[in-house]
C-alpha cells in the first residue's frame, strides 16, 4: 500500500497550477480532426463545451435552450457554444441525424471512446465547462431548466 | 479502512493546490475523484436480508500531471470494506488500479502504462472504463500513435488486459491505421476515408492436451467512411480466425472450432429539421476475450470488443425492464434454441416540425421514431454433433423489436412536455436462454413546469401492459428543482399486475442532490429493482436490494 500513498502524496502536494483543456483532438461530424488545444485559443474568446449524449434527456433540454438563446447572448459576448457528444459506437451515429432533427447550430465534437470525458474526470452528464485564454474558467455540472440564466450571469462577469 | 480515510484527507487538502494561478504557469494539474457508497437493509416485503458486509463502497481518485508535451496519471481504486452488490470481486480492497506517462506532439503520441483504445467501431477491439458497470479493460503495455500528415494515422498496441487489480494471461496485440483520402485527393465537399484493423491475442492453454486451434487468434476489420454534403454511409467488416467455441463458462470445446465475422452497415440522411438513419448489422460468432474461458463471466471482466445492443437507450424505468442485450455467441442447446449470432437493424427519424404552423405552434414541435428489430441467424444446425452453416442473409428466430415514437412540445415559456409509446417484444427464452416470451406496450407522459428562473417541477407517469412474466407495471416520478443546486424526488414503480400477489411489489425510491461547480452529491433511499443496469448497450446484473445509497464526484 505504501506505493500508493507516496505516489499520490507526491502528486497531491506538490503541484499547483492552472485547469488548462487536455491536450486531445477529437473528430467533428465530418470526421476531420479538432485540436482542443489549437482550435479554440482566440483571445478573450469564451468557449461553452456542453458535454452531451443522444440518450440524455436533461443534456439535450439544455442544449435545446442553449439554441434558443445563443443568438441572443452573442450581441453582447464574444462566445461560441460547442456540443461534446459523449455517445460510443451504440449510438453515435445518432448524434448528426438529431442535432439536423433538433436544427440546432452548434460545432459538435465525437468523443467516441470518452477520452475528453475521462481527462477531465466528468462522472455524469449533462457537464459544461467555460474555457477562456485556454484555461477553465467556469464549470456547471448538471442541469436544472433555468440553468442557462445562472450561466448567462456568470459569463457576464469572466 | 485505513486508507479509505487516507483518500478522503488527500482529497480535501486538494483544492488549496489546484487554485488558479497566475498566468504562466507551466504545470497544470488536474484529476478527479468518485465514491459510490451503499448500505444495505433488511427488507421483509421484498423477503431480502442484506448481506454479510452491509456497508460497502466503491471508490475512485484519478490524479493528472501536464508538463508541455508530457502528462502522467494514476488511478487508485478502493472498494472498502467490499465493493458494491454483484460487481467484480477481483475489486478488492484498496490498491492503485492504473498509471500512465504519455508524450504527444503534432506527429507522435507515445503512452507506457494503462491506456484506452478504440479500432473502428470497436467490434474487434475496445478497451474502455465504465464504474457503473464495473468494468476497466485498459490494456498495460504500450502504444504508439503515429501521424505523419494530416491525412494518416497509424496506431499500434501491445499490452495485457487489466481484470480487477491484476492483467489477464495472455498478450494483445494491435495495429490500425486510417487515410483521410479526401484530405489526400483534395476533395472539397466530400469526406471520404477508409481504415484497417488488426488484433491478435496469444494465449496459451495447458489444460487440453492437443488443442485444435492455434494459441494465436487474429482479427481483422476493414472500413469506409464517406459524407457528401446531407448523405453518409459508412460500412465496417471483421473477421476473426478459427478458434475453440465456448457454450458453457469454462468449458473450451476443442471439437467445436469456428471463425468468426461481423458486418456493420450505417447509412443516413439530414438536413435542418429533419434526419434520417439507418443500421445493419450481423454478427456472427464474435465474442472475444483476452482469456478464453472469461466468456460469459457476468461482471464483463476481460471483454475485447465492443458489442452493445442496438436499439434505443430509454430514459424510462419501465421500457428498462426488458432489454434487448447484442447476440454474438454461439450455443446450441435444443433445436429450439439455436443461436451463432444475431442479424437486425435499426431506424431512427428526427422530424422538427416548424414553428408557426398548426402542429408546430410558437416553439415547434420534435418528434422522434425508431424502430429496431434483431432476429438469429438462419442456416442449417446439426445437434447432438456440434455444427453449423449459416446463411449469410438468413432469419432465425426473432430475439427483439421495439417500436417507439417520442415527441416533444414547449407550449410556452412554462410548460413543456414529452410523450412516448414503446412496444416491445422480448424473446426471454431465446435472449436468456431460459423460458418465456414477452410482449410489451409502454406509455408514458411528462411535464416539466418552470416557476421561476431556476424552480422547476417535472412529473413523469408510465404504464406498461405485458402479457406475460411479471405483467403489467405503473411508475411514477416527481422531481422538484428548487434551484440550479439543490433538487429532490421521488419514484414509485408498482408491479401490481404480478399473477402472484405477494409479488406485488412497490420499488419506491426518495432522494436529493447539489451541485456546486464541479461537485454533485447524491443521497437516496429506496429499492433496486433486480435486474439488468445497461450502459451503453452493456449490462450488469443487479441483485434485488434495499438501502440508503450515498455519491458523490468532484473535480479539479
Amino acid at each position: 500500500m505504501n506505493k500508493l500513498q507516496i505516489l499520490l502524496l507526491f502528486i497531491g502536494f506538490s503541484v499547483y497550477a492552472q485547469k488548462q483543456l487536455p491536450n486531445l483532438s477529437l473528430p467533428n461530424l465530418e470526421g476531420k480532426s479538432v485540436s482542443l488545444k489549437n482550435d479554440f485559443s482566440e483571445k478573450d474568446k469564451l468557449y461553452v463545451f456542453s458535454f452531451w449524449a443522444t440518450w440524455c434527456t436533461p443534456c439535450i433540454n439544455e442544449l435545446d435552450e442553449l439554441n434558443d438563446v445563443q443568438s441572443e447572448w452573442k450581441k453582447t459576448l464574444n462566445l461560441e457554444v460547442i456540443a461534446i457528444a459523449t455517445d460510443d459506437s451504440r449510438t453515435q451515429k445518432r448524434v448528426k441525424p438529431l442535432i439536423n432533427g433538433k436544427g440546432w447550430e452548434y460545432k459538435v465534437l465525437l468523443d467516441t471512446n470518452q477520452d475528453f470525458k475521462r481527462a477531465l474526470s466528468i462522472v455524469n452528464i449533462p457537464y459544461t465547462i467555460v474555457v477562456k485564454n485556454n484555461v477553465i474558467v467556469h464549470v456547471q455540472n448538471g442541469y436544472v431548466p433555468g440553468s442557462e440564466n445562472e450561466l448567462l450571469a456568470k459569463l457576464k462577469t469572466l | 479502512m485505513k486508507n479509505f480515510l487516507f483518500c478522503w484527507v488527500l482529497l480535501a487538502t486538494i483544492p488549496f493546490y489546484s487554485q488558479e494561478k497566475p498566468e504562466g504557469q507551466k504545470i497544470n494539474f488536474f484529476g478527479g475523484f468518485e465514491s459510490n457508497s451503499q448500505w444495505y437493509l433488511n427488507d421483509k416485503t421484498l423477503n431480502i436480508a442484506h448481506p454479510n458486509v452491509p456497508l460497502r463502497s466503491n471508490n475512485y481518485l484519478f490524479l493528472n500531471l501536464k508538463y508541455k508535451n508530457w502528462t502522467a496519471g494514476i488511478q487508485g481504486e478502493s472498494y472498502e470494506d467490499q465493493a458494491l452488490l454483484n460487481y467484480n470481486p477481483k475489486f478488492n480492497k484498496t490498491d492503485v488500479a492504473t498509471y500512465f506517462v504519455q508524450y504527444k506532439n503534432e506527429k507522435i503520441d507515445v503512452t507506457a502504462g494503462y491506456f484506452y483504445e478504440q479500432f473502428g467501431s470497436g467490434l474487434l477491439f475496445r478497451s474502455w472504463e465504465d464504474r457503473s458497470l464495473g468494468i476497466n479493460n485498459a490494456l498495460r503495455g504500450g502504444r504508439i500513435i503515429f501521424a505523419p500528415t494530416t491525412y494518416f494515422t497509424l496506431k499500434s498496441v501491445y499490452g495485457q488486459q487489466r481484470s480487477g487489480f491484476d492483467v489477464a494471461n495472455s498478450d494483445i496485440y494491435g495495429v490500425d491505421a486510417e487515410l483521410e483520402l479526401s484530405d489526400l485527393l483534395k476533395f472539397e465537399t466530400t469526406e471520404l476515408s477508409i481504415g484497417g484493423s488488426y488484433v491478435g491475442r496469444e494465449e496459451k492453454i495447458t489444460t487440453i492436451a492437443n488443442p485444435n486451434f492455434n494459441s494465436l487468434t487474429n482479427a481483422f476489420a476493414g472500413r469506409i467512411n464517406f459524407t457528401h454534403a446531407a448523405f453518409y454511409f459508412s460500412a465496417e467488416y471483421d473477421y476473426k480466425s478459427k478458434d475453440a467455441i465456448i457454450e458453457v463458462r469454462n468449458q473450451i470445446e476443442n471439437d467445436f472450432i469456428k471463425p468468426g465475422n461481423a458486418l456493420l452497415l450505417n447509412l443516413g440522411y439530414s438536413k435542418k429539421g429533419f434526419g434520417v438513419d439507418g443500421t445493419f448489422r450481423r454478427l456472427e460468432n464474435m465474442s472475444f476475450f483476452s482469456e478464453r474461458t472469461a466468456k460469459g463471466n457476468a461482471y464483463n471482466d476481460r471483454i475485447m470488443n465492443f458489442v452493445p445492443s442496438l436499439t434505443k437507450q430509454h430514459h424510462y424505468n419501465l421500457a428498462n425492464i426488458y432489454v434487448y442485450q447484442a447476440q454474438p455467441n454461439v450455443f446450441l442447446g435444443d433445436e429450439t434454441v439455436l443461436k451463432t449470432g444475431e442479424i437486425g437493424g435499426q431506424l431512427d427519424v428526427f422530424y422538427n416540425i416548424k414553428k408557426g404552423t398548426s402542429l408546430g405552434g410558437k416553439y415547434g414541435t420534435k418528434v422522434a421514431f425508431n424502430f429496431s428489430n434483431w432476429n438469429a441467424l438462419g442456416g442449417d444446425f446439426y445437434l447432438p454433433k456440434k455444427e453449423y452453416k449459416t446463411d449469410y442473409i438468413g432469419f432465425g428466430k426473432k430475439y427483439f423489436s421495439d417500436y417507439n415514437v417520442e415527441i416533444t412540445k414547449k407550449w410556452n415559456e412554462k410548460w413543456q412536455s414529452i410523450f412516448s409509446y414503446i412496444n416491445q417484444y422480448y424473446n426471454k427464452k431465446l435472449i436468456e436462454e431460459t423460458e418465456g416470451l414477452v410482449k410489451t406496450n409502454i406509455l408514458a407522459a411528462e411535464a416539466t413546469y418552470k416557476f421561476s428562473t431556476a424552480k422547476s417541477v417535472r412529473f413523469l407517469g408510465e404504464h406498461m401492459w405485458a402479457d406475460s412474466d411479471k405483467k403489467n407495471w405503473a411508475a411514477s416520478t416527481v422531481e422538484y428543482n428548487h434551484n440550479s443546486k439543490v433538487s429532490v424526488f421521488v419514484s414509485d414503480m408498482y408491479n401490481y399486475g404480478n399473477d402472484d400477489t405477494k409479488m406485488r411489489n412497490h420499488y419506491y425510491n426518495i432522494g436529493t442532490a447539489y451541485r456546486k461547480n464541479s461537485t454533485r452529491i447524491a443521497l437516496n433511499y429506496g429499492r433496486q429493482r433486480g435486474g439488468l443496469v445497461c450502459v451503453g448497450g452493456v449490462c450488469r446484473f443487479v441483485p434485488e436490494s434495499s438501502g440508503i445509497s450515498l455519491s458523490l464526484n468532484t473535480t479539479f
